[in-house]
């Protein structure tokens, strides 16, 4: 009797090891996996600031893109990038802003809502190729060459779909009794989504402009058949023009170690600033939250 | 009802002009978010629509055998997409095989594992490899990991998985660090913070008191995990996964500088290969007759369609949880 | 059932004779409202009398903060709601779709339960609506702001800081300031929805007295939960059940004559 429960003890006994030391392994091995993925985090952006930062130099930002096997600068393509960077957001954003409102304000039930919203998760993350692809058969092909105008509607194709979803997003975190409060002062239904609810949710809409500024800031595959690139200053928007990502994608390529040298500055650049709006854009969403 | 006839009209009707006004805005404003959220769907279908035109010279011209003709000959103007087709689905798997198992330790580090002061700004660490441009993952393998892949990895491989029977194939070939493997090495690291933060998100809408009821009774923290929230959130870790998917299998400029642009069809994951986005980023502005283009284009089409299915997926599967998660709370 | 509808409508028969006719501001028939399927609000008859306080009390769920928001169509703003029946203001079907919403909301002005400033200055709060409807100068602005403000008794304190973020106000001064929105457009008829329920003991003393003085200018609605509050406040006082408007009538009597036994019931704190 006294044996049969010493038995039955010591297999309950090596079960609660067996558990406990399987839990152990987890513990380790998701450790481990949350170390990895640090690894290439630290990795890459020891390579980006160790590359980049002898290559910066002056000149970057004064001379313009070189002839092959020559030094210079960045000046063209900077410039390129911040005029279609700002072009695509003063495109994407104010229709991005009217079709998230219509899903929060307008449609927030209803099917056809709810397919939009659907539709527009996909080009959320549909590949950016994809959408290059469309502009370059929308415009470039109707009008005949590259053009820096063909390379700003590509990146408002990225930007759309990030701001739809986090005005939709953050319109629909005001609560009820905002909306019934305007609309109770007889004040029509338009007044008091922009006076009202775009105000009480600014920080939000901002947020998801920055978010979108920064993943088209380092956008490649878009611009590769639609703006091209372009040595020298580009005469017009209907020319093609320089822009840092598809420099660096070039320079890094050639045989030149000038080049490659000017590329890990670009991405040393483009990376910062990318991350800086990151950080930006968490502050504020931060801020526009203790707000409340 | 039919009281409303006996009404004075001036209370009754809109007929003060602001109220016109007003009642006009308020239209006027209504049909422009309507238009501007009916763009967002006409852009989808203007996208896929624009690829099918573009592509239909190389549909009309090769048929459905340009699905799976491994002829890639721009002198003769022979194209088939075999070959990126291949490579998109072997790095996208080798991608998902690295991303899958520690996206899901690190949710589960940062939901269960980690101290609560540090869930914060690891999760913030790993949101950070998802910002950065994907042009820095591409210069950083060619120029750092195609390297060490060359120098201490690809060898390695060649020398002990090599002569293996079944395997040995997938793992013979000269050590250059350009190829499949490396690129879905990239890919797996590129898509790790997505699939991790869809997976911590869903792990947090797990109800407490399910969480609690069955600590109460003694379970472990892995057994917790493993039977009750991972049972719970399945269907959104599968859109997790399968959003992941997704963008491995059309991210273009990561894979484009470590495939190393071969279109030979070839078993080893060690040599170099193609992906319909590397392609079509690789040999667009090079493409000198017309079928050339099309082909690209076609293949533009076929990534197009076949993300779409993948996202769709995703959604679907991510909309349950949200779905369940509205109903029970 | 059946004897309760005769006392029911006895009940609003004699209001109808004494207040109605004379001086009556709102009067609905055969009211009802429904939430999709759900019969809310169901054949309401009732009158409420100019320039005087009118309390709706109920058990949780009996419908009447849903009563008030056919009021001024506040339920519209929702798909699947809506309102039959007849409710007139000043003798005229409010209910008519021809009848302008905004228009009627001018006039019927609203404060909810929970106070909700504008994320905007304290003076551009009150402006808000007036600014809409009124082209006014800068002089003039300011003496509608201030006037609503007073009439609010919130003036004295916010008349330093009246470009400060109306978000820094306390709870109290929050809901004067949203009873301040609401009077600035010079409504007649004042819908105040539990204005207190989410007000320390202090501030609620406060807005009760504010409505004593309201009800000078304006025609005035409330809903409350509190019985005691509903006594304190009102003229007259409907006691509302399961949809239906039980009884009706001044509030003296309510409380100590109550004529219903649910009513009793209701005000002996034996159910609710």
């Amino acid at each position: 009797m006294n044996n049969a429960k010493a038995h039955l003890k010591s297999d309950n006994m090596s079960m609660w090891m067996r558990r406990q030391f399987t839990d152990y392994l987890a513990k380790v091995l998701g450790t481990a996996a949350t170390l990895f993925g640090l690894f290439w985090l630290a990795w890459i952006l020891w390579t980006t600031v160790s590359k980049g930062l002898p290559a910066l130099k002056w000149e970057l930002f004064t001379q313009m893109t070189p002839p092959p096997g020559a030094d210079g600068g960045l000046l063209n393509a900077f410039a390129g990038s911040i005029i279609m960077s700002g072009l695509a957001v003063l495109i994407g954003t104010p229709i991005g802003i009217a079709a998230g409102t219509y899903l929060s304000e307008y449609a927030r039930y209803s099917k056809f809502g709810a397919t939009i919203r659907f539709v527009n998760d996909i080009l959320l993350s549909a590949p950016s190729i994809v959408i290059g692809l469309f502009v370059y058969e929308l415009m470039v092909r109707q009008m005949g060459h590259f053009s820096a105008l063909a390379g700003a509607v590509a990146l408002s194709f990225i930007v759309l779909p990030v701001v739809v979803r986090t005005t939709d997003e953050m319109l629909q975190l005001i609560p009820s009794t905002m909306r019934e409060a305007a609309l109770a002062l007889g004040v029509p239904q338009w007044k008091v989504v922009r006076q009202v609810l775009y105000r009480a949710s600014m920080s939000g809409i901002v947020t998801g402009v920055l978010l979108a500024l920064a993943r088209i800031s380092g956008e490649t595959a878009p611009l590769l058949f639609t703006a091209l690139n372009n040595q020298y200053w580009a005469s017009s928007l209907l020319d093609p023009m320089a822009n840092v990502p598809v420099v660096i994608f070039q320079y890094a390529m050639s045989p030149y170690e000038f080049w490659h040298a000017l590329a890990w500055a670009g991405a040393f650049v483009v990376t910062m600033f990318v991350l800086l709006l990151g950080i930006a854009s968490r502050w504020l969403l931060l801020k526009g939250k203790n707000h409340e | 009802m039919s009281q409303s006839h006996t009404l004075p009209l001036s209370d009754a009707l809109p007929q003060d002009p602001r109220e016109e006004r007003d009642h006009f805005h308020d239209r006027l404003f209504r049909y422009a978010v309507t238009g501007c959220a009916t763009f967002v769907l006409i852009a989808l279908l203007g996208a896929a629509f624009s690829m099918l035109w573009g592509g239909r010279e190389a549909f009309s011209t090769f048929g459905v055998q340009f699905l799976w003709s491994a002829d890639w000959d721009a002198v003769q103007k022979k194209f088939g997409a075999l070959v990126p087709i291949y490579g998109t689905l072997v790095t996208a798997l080798i991608a998902m095989i690295i991303a899958v198992p520690v996206s899901f330790g690190i949710a589960l580090f940062l939901t269960e594992i980690a101290p609560a002061w540090l869930r914060t700004p690891v999760a913030a660490a790993i949101e950070l490899l998802a910002g950065i441009p994907s042009i820095i993952y591409g210069m950083w393998g060619l120029f750092v990991f195609v390297p060490f892949m060359a120098e201490h990895v690809d060898p390695w491989l060649d020398e002990h998985l090599g002569p293996l029977a079944i395997v040995g194939p997938l793992f013979q070939g000269a050590p250059i660090g350009l190829g499949m493997l490396t690129a879905g090495i990239v890919l797996g690291i590129m898509v790790i913070p997505f699939i991790s933060s869809v997976t911590r998100e869903v792990f947090v809408t797990v109800p407490v008191h399910l969480k609690e009821s069955a600590y109460a009774v003694g379970n472990t923290t892995w057994e917790v995990v493993w039977d009750i929230v991972l049972p719970y959130t399945r269907s959104a870790v599968v859109g997790g996964i399968f959003l992941g998917l997704g963008r491995a299998l059309g991210e273009t400029m990561a894979v484009t500088f470590v495939l190393g642009n071969s279109h030979r069809l070839t078993a080893s994951l060690l040599e170099p290969g193609n992906s319909i986005a590397a392609t079509i980023a690789n040999e667009f502005t090079e493409a000198d007759s017309s079928v050339y283009l099309s082909s690209l284009i076609a293949l533009g089409f076929l990534l197009f369609i076949v993300t779409f299915i993948v996202l769709a997926v995703a959604r679907l599967m991510l909309s349950q949880l949200a779905r369940r998660g509205g109903t029970t709370s | 059932m059946n004897d309760l509808a005769a006392v029911k409508q006895k009940n609003v028969a004699a209001e109808a004779g004494s207040i109605a006719t004379a001086d009556a501001k709102i009067t609905a028939r055969n009211l009802n409202f429904y939430y999709g399927s759900s019969h809310a609000v169901k054949g309401v008859n009732l009158s409420i009398h100019n320039k005087r306080v009118t309390a709706l009390i109920g058990p949780s769920g009996c419908g009447k903060s849903t009563l008030l928001r056919i009021f001024n169509r506040m339920y519209a703003i929702y798909p699947k709601q809506r309102a039959d029946g007849e409710l007139l203001l000043d003798g005229v079907n409010v209910l008519d779709g021809n009848y302008s919403i905004n228009r009627l909301r001018t006039k019927v002005g609203m404060v909810f339960q929970k106070p909700v400033p504008f994320p905007m200055s304290i003076y551009d709060n009150v402006a808000y609506a007036i600014r809409h409807y009124e082209k006014l100068s800068r002089g003039e602005m300011d003496g509608r702001v201030e006037e609503a403000l007073r009439n609010a008794a919130l003036w004295d304190e916010v008349k330093n800081k009246l470009n400060q973020s109306a978000l820094g106000l306390s709870g109290g001064q929050q809901q004067r300031l949203c009873i301040a929105r609401a009077i600035a457009l010079k409504p007649e008829v004042l819908l105040l929805d539990e204005p207190t329920s989410a007000l320390d003991p202090i501030s609620t003393a406060k807005v009760e007295q504010l409505i004593g003085e309201l009800k000078t200018q304006y025609t005035v609605l409330i809903v409350t939960h509190n019985m005691q509050q509903a006594a304190r406040v009102s003229d007259t006082t409907g006691f509302m059940f399961m949809g239906e408007l039980i009884e009706f009538g001044a509030t003296e009597d309510m409380f100590t004559h109550p004529k219903n036994q649910k009513t009793t019931d209701y005000i002996t704190g034996r159910f609710g």
